[in-house]
């Protein structure tokens, strides 16, 4: 019972944070006049548009004028850009809440629509998948290692990991996934430089898994390598700190086995506090996926964010910042949900 | 209180991490001050994005001390000035004067160009012409190129000064006359006929600096060269204020350079104050704001406590890189932008640890009696709140400065950083984006992201040196 | 032979200013049945006796040695290994300070009551939570407390739990170490109540550490006086308390305030001294009022009669 409640209760209040982010977002780019800007471009091409349509039926240019600017006059009034943004606010966050979220200018899904609903749609479940995989690799690692290395304080793997989880953390994803490529790819040859498929992709499933493996593998040392550090520090820590708690003491006091010890007593106690420090790390993700990809040329939500700030398409920003957000939000959500039924003294009553 | 710090120092100064983060920290420093002293402050705007500052430079080069490593040499860049004639004199009728530099070529490579630059040409009478000869180890001379400086404009009086404000560049590759010279020299000396317009195909500076081989391709030819530029004037007077001679080489530097010629041991000295400076600035700022409103919000309670805390609940609740992105992107790449932008997310995370520890001081039997006494809420909360919460902040602070630093030049590689200050992040976009990596120009891509591991690592090893002083229970002993 | 016997203990700890010496010769003995009270001030070594019985060494130990035989079998003899199978909390169990610590709190209360019946006796959940229940009946807690977690029980309940995890396994000694330091005084009563019903009930011998001379006096068959890592005093709890011996003991009793009468409680000026470099001889020297030269010398522990012990050369003693 305790544990709905507590789950409804984070459920909204993250909910609430998309909601105001949301409003922070619409009201900058309002107040700041980017969204005039976009308006304003989204015109020009209408009108550019129905220019051209119209110099094939009418011939005559007076006449093809006055026809353009009656043309014009309406779609200012029915973009609204003859009112202030503030009235055009909720109308705008409405069609974002819906994922109604106009075309990209100079972006095309690869089946050619430049919706950037589409854009966006077939382009996430490649980010998510290699995020995926990372977290994976690396809650493995930070259990292995960081519990190992906890049971053991000041030995030399114990300074080794403390020094890795330092450097790693000073690494930059971006300059890592540069050094690797330069030294897998360019020197030893045996990785691909980036992308998700050779190309052309191979048809069979399986060599298709296989070749879709082979282009994993640098994306995700990367990451692994410039994540992995401060998780493996962060279990180490809490890991000790538990392990020096009383209530260790009195289980190893009952008889319990060291290795039961090990694992219901400290590591199932530190949990909580691990999930916590995940859940501030998470941010993290998001700024290596994106990075990450750029690199790599991963054909992700990332690699397009990096795309559409190069080539300055607002709508495109626009509509990412936001779903990035949300995505940010469900996966603390979900990590959220992780820690209440982990630690019951979280939970209401 | 001495003791709780002699204590806590020793603590500090037994891991030999600390002393390692403290080490790296005065080599930043030190560097850091160094090139505060050496490079003017619009360093950036006036050299750093300046093309014609690095125009002689060697593009894309690797750094000088590779041939220490490499069977193979490469040649070094070659640029040297004169400002006094070697000799002059009188001879029929015009008076010669002499500019020559001595260039010695003594790797198996050909040079990748030369340029010959003349800076504040007077004269008094009749504009005078000049020439650039060289004059080969094997005794060969070439007479490359004759120019006629510019005669007086109608109005203008002695002395007239010519290439004042902008150098005279003369590029010998390339050009036609040049390409006729060198053809006729080959015929000459070697038996050999070549086309002037296939000297490009063969290339000038093999020419110059090269003897064809018995395979019929070119050798270069070691030995030392002298280049001059001879002034035949009228007047006695007349003179050339600099003669720069400049061969083009394929290692430049200590650090090499980029694909605009840049010197990349001066972008690389510049991003060490400004990383530093980045980092504390922000690293300070936010720590201030987050520590402060922890404690205010932790002792006060209430009302006060609850708005801080939601207000860093939604704010802890936002991606950071993403709108970090979108708000630089709104309202520009100023170097004071990014510090805010990355202050305002980073307070959040020490309200929340500070105000717990808080409320764990704050039902302490010193702080009852504090209360009890009758000090006033301000006092105890520095007095008596703050010493103990203390050294937790300053650890945090300093763990704090590396991810500064990391966000900015994670922001200058994607192109959202302030151009006008050259950092380190913004030397490895330029790279990137020219396909450095692809290319294969590790000069330039290994030694800023190796900067950058360098100055956010000093900065977390001295915060994890600090770990045990602040959290008692990761030290050595119980 | 007694049932426990405890002879020359010794436990030193690592420090950076040096050796602590925690446990420094400690001997007693306790019987079957019997409760042995061992009383002191913060810090004269009592709980680490207990540690050092029950072999829960923590990292940073520099000495530990002596003989600790139980029923014939000198447990130091055994192995890490051989220790936990077959002796800790089967045959000897022990009650924490702070009995809040000592659950871990993601657990369920009686998941932890009945999690060494799992472990050594391998019997299966349903049957073991079916036994804590009844432990929790016996302590006094209504049976489906059991299914709580720690934070959802008061101190005084927690404190019950713990014992009853103590008495799971049916042990032979239960070690006690401040079991009701940590309450208010109602508690600590009922507490003090429920231990010496199950010590008429079940028959066990207990080792009751606490630093409270009132509160071992109410439960305590015989009392050993610790300071400064060792046992000055040692004999039945009413000897030990009407006729001390040891100036040490005498100015603690004398310290104890009395709810009827004017006596003025007395204390005991100085502090005491430092583990890691203690004084030679006799530890309570610099503050008795009754040292003489021959205190320059550690005493000897001093056999008055028949189980009664005093470490102090005003008894005799040779050189």
């Amino acid at each position: 019972m305790g544990l709905g409640k507590t789950l409804t209760i984070k459920g909204l209040s993250l909910l609430f944070v998309l909601f105001c982010v949301l409003f922070l977002t619409v009201i900058i780019i309002g107040a700041t006049g980017v969204s005039d800007r976009i308006l304003s471009a989204i015109l020009s091409d209408r009108v550019r548009a129905f220019r051209q349509e119209m110099a094939t039926k009418i011939t005559d240019p007076e006449k093809l004028n006055e026809a353009v600017e009656e043309y014009r006059r309406a779609q200012i009034s029915s973009l609204g850009l003859d009112k202030p943004w503030y009235i055009r606010m909720p109308s705008m966050v409405w069609r974002i809440i819906t994922l109604d979220l106009g075309n990209a200018r100079t972006v095309i899904s690869f089946s050619g629509s430049n919706k950037i609903a589409d854009i966006i749609l077939e382009r996430m479940p490649n980010t998510v998948f290699l995020m995926v995989t990372v977290l994976i690799v690396n809650f493995l690692l930070s259990l292995a290692i960081g519990v190992k290395v906890a049971t053991k304080p000041g030995s030399f793997l114990d300074r080794f990991v403390s020094l890795y989880s330092a450097v790693s953390y000073a690494l930059p994803t971006w300059w890592l996934a540069m050094i690797l490529i330069l030294v897998f790819a360019f020197y030893i040859r045996i990785f691909p430089f980036g992308g998700m498929f050779s190309t052309p992709p191979p048809t069979d499933p399986f060599w298709r898994c296989l070749d879709l493996a082979w282009h994993l593998c640098l994306p995700v040392t990367t990451l692994v390598i410039a994540l992995s550090g401060s998780w493996i520090y962060i279990t180490r820590s809490i890991v000790i700190t538990v392990a020096q708690e009383d209530f260790v003491t009195a289980a190893r006091a009952k008889g319990l086995p060291e290795k039961l010890v090990l694992w219901r007593y400290i590591v199932r106690v530190a949990a909580p506090p691990i999930l916590t420090n995940l859940i501030l790390g998470l941010a993290f993700y998001l700024t290596g996926a994106i990075l990450t990809e750029t690199v790599f040329s991963w054909p992700g939500i990332g690699l397009l964010y990096f795309n559409a700030i190069m080539s300055v398409d607002e709508a495109l920003i626009l509509a990412l910042t936001y779903v990035f957000t949300l995505i940010y939000v469900i996966a603390r959500f979900v990590l959220e949900v992780l820690y209440v039924i982990v630690d019951p003294r979280v939970r209401y009553k | 209180m001495s003791s709780y710090l002699k204590e806590s120092w020793a603590e500090f100064w037994a891991g030999g991490i600390s002393k390692l983060g403290v080490i790296f920290l005065l080599t930043v420093v030190v560097i850091s001050i160094y090139t505060l002293l050496n490079f003017p402050l619009d360093y950036g705007t006036r050299y750093w994005n300046n093309p014609k500052y690095w125009a002689d430079n060697p593009k894309a080069s690797m750094p000088v001390w590779v041939n220490l490593f490499t069977a193979q040499k490469f040649l070094n860049h070659f640029s040297m000035s004169t400002r006094i004639p070697s000799k002059a004199f009188l001879s029929g009728g015009h008076y010669l004067k002499f500019y020559n530099v001595s260039y010695e070529l003594t790797v198996n490579q050909f040079p990748t160009f030369i340029t010959i630059k003349l800076e504040d040409v007077v004269y008094y009478r009749k504009a005078p012409s000049v020439k650039v000869i060289v004059q080969r180890p094997d005794g060969r001379v070439m007479e490359l190129y004759t120019l006629i400086v510019e005669s007086p404009v109608p109005g203008e009086k002695p002395p007239y000064v010519r290439y004042s404000d902008e150098p005279k560049k003369i590029i010998l590759s390339g050009n036609t006359y040049v390409a006729m010279v060198l053809s006729k020299f080959l015929a000459r000396e070697y038996k050999i006929s070549v086309a002037p317009s296939d000297i490009m195909d063969v290339g000038y500076e093999a020419v110059i600096f090269g003897y064809p081989g018995d395979d019929g391709k070119f050798k270069p030819l070691k030995g030392i060269y002298n280049l001059s530029v001879v002034l035949y004037a009228k007047d006695g007077k007349d003179k050339i204020g600099r003669v720069t001679f400049v061969v083009g080489g394929q290692v430049y530097g200590l650090m090499g350079t980029d694909t605009l010629g840049r010197d990349l041991a001066q972008g690389l000295l510049f991003g060490f104050p400004v990383a530093l400076l980045i980092g504390f600035t922000t690293s300070f700022l936010t720590t201030l704001i987050g520590a402060s409103l922890g404690i205010v919000g932790g002792y006060m309670g209430g009302k006060i406590d609850d708005l801080i805390q939601r207000v860093s609940d939604v704010v802890n609740n936002l991606p950071q890189l993403p709108l970090l992105i979108f708000l630089t992107f709104i309202f520009g790449g100023k170097l004071w932008i990014i510090v805010a932008v990355l202050i305002a997310f980073g307070w959040p995370n020490l309200v929340i640890v500070v105000r717990s520890m808080i409320l764990q001081i704050k039902s302490s039997p010193f702080v009852e009696a504090a209360v009890s006494i009758g000090a006033s809420k301000w006092r105890i909360m520095a007095r008596h709140i703050f010493p103990q919460v203390a050294p937790y902040i300053l650890s945090q602070m300093i763990f704090y400065t590396p991810s500064a630093i990391l966000s900015e030049a994670a922001l200058s590689f994607l192109g959202l950083g302030d151009p006008s200050i050259p950092t380190w992040g913004q030397i490895l976009e330029y790279g990137f984006d020219n396909g450095a990596v692809y290319l294969g120009y590790w000069w330039w891509i290994l030694p800023p992201g190796l900067l950058i591991v360098f100055s956010a690592v000093t900065f977390v090893l001295i915060a994890l040196g600090l770990e045990p002083v602040v959290n008692p229970r990761l030290r050595r002993w119980r | 032979m007694s049932f426990l016997e405890a002879e020359n203990l010794i436990l030193y700890y690592k420090t950076l200013r040096g050796p602590v010496r925690a446990v420094d010769n400690v001997g007693f003995t306790l019987n079957r049945g019997e409760t042995l009270g061992l009383v002191g001030e913060s810090g004269c070594g009592k709980s680490s006796t207990a540690i050092a019985l029950m072999r829960l060494l923590p990292r940073n130990v520099e000495r530990f040695e002596g003989k600790v035989i139980l029923d014939g079998l000198n447990l130091m003899d055994l192995s890490d290994e051989e220790f936990r199978g077959k002796v800790r909390w089967k045959r000897i169990s022990m009650v924490f300070q702070g009995a809040m610590n000592s659950l871990n709190p993601v657990l369920r209360v009686g998941f932890q009551v009945a999690e060494p019946l799992m472990i050594h006796k391998g019997m299966k959940k349903r049957e073991a939570m079916k036994r804590a229940e009844d432990l929790f009946k016996m302590v006094g807690l209504p049976p489906d407390f059991a299914y709580r977690y720690p934070h959802e029980l008061s101190g005084g309940m927690k404190q019950r739990v713990v014992i009853a995890m103590a008495l799971v396994l049916n042990p032979e000694i239960v070690i006690l170490d401040e079991p009701t330091s940590a309450l208010d005084v109602s508690i600590q009563a009922q507490i003090m109540n429920l231990l010496k019903k199950l010590k008429k009930k079940l028959n066990i011998s207990m080792i009751f550490i606490t630093h409270d001379i009132a509160l071992a006096s109410d439960i305590c068959d015989r009392i050993g006086v610790m300071y400064a890592g060792q046992i000055v005093e040692l004999g039945s709890s009413e000897d030990v308390l009407l006729n001390p011996k040891h100036p040490y003991t005498q100015k603690l009793i004398a310290s104890v305030p009395l709810l009827r009468g004017d006596r003025v409680p007395e204390f005991i000026p100085g502090a005491p001294p430092d583990l890691v470099n203690p004084p030679a001889g006799c530890r309570f020297r610099p503050r008795c009022s009754h040292a003489f030269g021959k205190c320059g010398l550690e005493p000897p522990f001093i056999e008055l009669e028949e189980g009664r012990f005093v470490k102090c050369w005003l008894y005799g003693g040779e050189d």
